[in-house]
């Protein structure tokens, strides 16, 4: 065996050769993770621990009371986590229910398919402040379009984005009528379900719904375990609709986290508390994440998988 | 060995762009024997161009100051400053929301500008200054105040007089809300005064009293209360007569049906309610003249305007950005005087021409020659109807926001706001949202909020 300098084999500097290429091309994420992912994260973590802002123009280490004030004391922070969660789970679920039915119509062979397929899509890139305010006038309690129609059949006003309990459902609506790009991967999901296990099916006389719970739902669960991921972190991290129509109110009925961060920064200027509440959104968002991720094996079917 | 070398390389790429990013230039040196200042702005880098074009006309006029203006977005602007703050790098001096003046007199970093206008001048009214503990740190760039709009065509239609220009003939609360059930109508024609008046299909409201939280303040102070005692050291929002007075301004829609219902969310209220002719009525900033009623008014809109009504007292608030300076500048004198230049009503005049500002100094206001100057020509109402109805009114009636003599009113309003929005739904009423989170309130107006 032929020994290089510094007593390796071929094998072992070979190795080193592409390990030190490999890093070398690694250099430009690694430094753009490092920049604008850790440590800015890491920066958030620690002035979180700091009050820094309105009454403290240089930063005053305050140890956790950030977060005892978070927990204790804040009029809005306690709803904000409720709102956000019932909020999350309404647009999450209706999208994804919206979206998967809307995908499988979309599947079928219609007429003018690519126009309805871009119809549906198309929610997806309007400027989102644009799709807001417009829903915003049917939403109008006095003389939107929507309560135009109640009070032209008779029925009583809604007052939906004004009042504290309508806000959240109101809101979610419009998310799921935007969730146009799930549809577009549940459409590339349902064009692999093999065409054979439907075969196979039929031939066993399974009828169209036994054929979507036990052919189609279980070939597209990887597809589904993806979408719910996406939808759940972006609904997590609500904002414009708070920002553009209802300033996180009535009451604080859609104060959400982002918002309310966005708030306590830039509005207020508590720059070291907003970076605590930052954290626990991190956190919180991080434990759902988890969740998810923990009960997929039990309902995720992978083609070929032995389980 | 190696391995630390490559770490070691890492971490020099690394710190290049930190040492780029650190990179600091010093503020006021001189050059050429002239003292050049920074005046921040909050804008677009093409609007701090435009603001340059008016600071080179200042440099070009004296050979001592030379000002440059540092753009910073409109977003970041007060989060950017506050880390200038702390690395001693202010400007000499800056554009300045209302609400954040006082919090930045707390931190120490504004300077007294008690000697800005001396004794012989004419001075910017008294309501335009921001005072923290009783010295003036701020005047405001342009006055405001909050008046009463209202649409000729349809107090016409319903044979209704229109509502006073005169502050000594003020409405009472009560005439203001009979004047608006009789111009609510339902969609068969009904006003609200009507038996068979239905309130759930009504087509033309009679008003729409703004609901944006600071705006709400007018009508404490109105009903003899307020957000606060009179010099600002506590909060009476408790009062009775303040609950009340919010009170009065819920029950418009929820007990007389004259007034859409409102969140008091969004600042468009002129739009939603005059220009969309869903209203007869509606109160807000002297600024829409410009902005918006201008261009509606062109398009076939016949407004009016007039004091705002009265529950105790005739009264109405002003407020107004403000320029300050900095109490990190080494060249304070230099900095106030190319504010007040840059104060000077001419500095601004298309902002005052087409009705956007009012001027500051007094002379515009008590000179009939300036007052004609300024809002005798076709962008304001009727000459005579706009001089009573808001020089005089300004003049004679206004009382400065809280924000002139208050800290931490942002969180304070945002708290307030919050609680509002279960009245005017009639979720809950005025006393029992306020009483129930006055601790709450208390500690937002204390900085804790």
């Amino acid at each position: 065996m032929r020994i290089f300098p510094g007593g390796k084999t071929l094998k072992e500097a070979i190795r080193k050769a592409e390990s030190r290429t490999a890093y070398l091309c690694l250099i430009p994420s690694i430094i753009g993770l490092v920049f604008i992912t850790y440590l800015p994260l890491l920066s958030v973590f620690i002035l979180g621990f700091f009050k820094f802002g309105k009454g403290a123009p240089t930063p005053v280490f305050v140890g956790l009371e950030n977060y005892i004030r978070l927990f204790t004391s804040d009029p809005y922070f306690l709803d904000s986590i409720r709102v956000t969660v019932y909020f999350s789970v309404l647009a999450v679920i209706g999208s994804l229910i919206y979206s998967l039915f809307l995908a499988m119509l979309l599947n079928r062979k219609i007429p003018a398919r690519g126009f309805f397929r871009a119809v549906f899509y198309l929610p997806y890139v309007l400027p989102a402040m644009a799709v807001y305010i417009g829903w915003s006038w049917l939403y109008e309690s006095n003389f939107g379009l929507f309560n135009f129609i109640l009070s032209s059949f008779g029925l009583d006003k809604v007052r939906f984005i004004a009042d504290s309990h309508l806000v959240v459902p109101s809101l979610a609506v419009i998310s799921v009528w935007l969730s146009g790009n799930l549809i577009v991967i549940f459409l590339a999901g349902l064009q692999n379900v093999p065409r054979v296990y439907h075969d196979a099916a039929e031939i066993d006389g399974a009828n169209g719904w036994q054929r979507f719970r036990h052919v189609t739902i279980p070939c597209m669960t990887p597809i589904i375990f993806y979408n719910l991921l996406m939808a759940l972190i972006t609904n997590m991290q609500i904002v414009i609709p708070a920002i553009a129509l209802t300033n996180g109110g009535p009451g604080n009925a859609s104060c959400f986290l982002t918002y309310l961060m966005y708030r306590y920064a830039f509005i207020s200027n508590q720059l070291g508390y907003a970076c605590s509440i930052s954290f626990v959104f991190f956190i919180i968002i991080a434990v759902f994440t988890a969740i998810l991720f923990a009960t997929s094996k039990s309902w995720i079917f992978y083609e070929g998988d032995a389980n | 060995m190696k391995k630390k070398r490559l770490l070691a390389l890492l971490l020099c790429v690394m710190m290049v762009p930190c040492l780029m990013a650190g990179g600091s230039k010093e503020a006021g040196q001189a050059e050429n024997g002239r003292v050049k200042i920074i005046y921040s702005f909050w804008g677009t880098p093409d609007e701090g161009a435009a603001v340059q074009g008016v600071a080179d006309k200042f440099n070009a006029s004296q050979d001592r100051i030379d000002v440059e203006i540092m753009a910073i977005p409109h977003d970041n602007y007060i989060t950017k400053l506050n880390t200038m703050a702390t690395a001693r790098e202010l400007p000499d001096c800056g554009i300045m929301s209302e609400a954040a003046v006082l919090q930045f007199a707390e931190n120490g970093l504004l300077y007294d500008v008690s000697k800005m206008y001396d004794a012989g001048e004419s001075k910017p009214l008294e309501s335009l200054t921001f005072k923290y503990q009783g010295n003036p740190v701020a005047y405001s760039t342009a006055n405001e105040i909050l008046l009463l709009y209202y649409n000729k065509d349809m107090f016409d239609a319903a044979g209704v007089e229109y509502p006073p220009v005169n502050a000594e003939d003020a409405w009472t609360w009560d005439e203001f809300v009979e004047t608006a059930k009789l111009l609510t109508l339902d969609a068969r024609g009904n006003n609200a005064k009507s038996p068979n008046f239905d309130p759930n299909t009504v087509v033309q409201y009679g008003c729409m009293v703004e609901n944006l939280t600071w705006q709400l303040e007018v009508w404490c102070l109105s009903n003899g209360s307020g957000f606060y005692n009179e010099n600002g050291s506590k909060v009476t929002i408790n009062d009775p007569a303040s609950m009340e007075a919010l009170q009065k301004i819920a029950d418009l829609h929820l007990v007389h049906h004259v007034a859409p219902l409102s969140a008091g969310l969004t600042d468009d209220g002129v739009q939603r309610s005059l220009i969309a002719g869903t209203c007869a009525m509606t109160t807000n900033g002297q600024w829409n003249i410009g902005t918006c009623l201008a261009s509606a008014r062109d398009e076939g809109l016949n407004y009016g305007v007039a004091v705002l009504p009265y529950m105790k007292e005739v009264v109405t608030i002003n407020t107004g950005g403000p320029n300050v300076v900095f109490s990190q500048t080494k060249h304070a004198a230099e900095a106030m005087e190319w504010i007040k230049w840059y104060s000077r009503e001419e500095n601004s005049w298309g902002l005052i021409e087409t009705g956007i500002w009012m001027p500051i100094l007094e002379k515009w206001y008590t000179d009939e020659e300036f007052t004609r100057k300024w809002a005798g020509n076709p962008n304001f109402p009727p000459y005579d109807e706009y001089k009573s109805a808001v020089v005089d009114f300004a003049v004679d009636y206004a009382r400065p926001a809280s924000w002139y003599y208050v800290n931490n009113t942002v969180d304070f309003n945002a708290l307030l706001g919050s609680l509002l929005g279960e009245v005017w739904t009639g979720n809950k009423t005025a006393k029992e949202a306020i009483t129930g989170s006055y601790d709450a309130l208390v500690a937002a107006y204390n900085g804790n909020g």
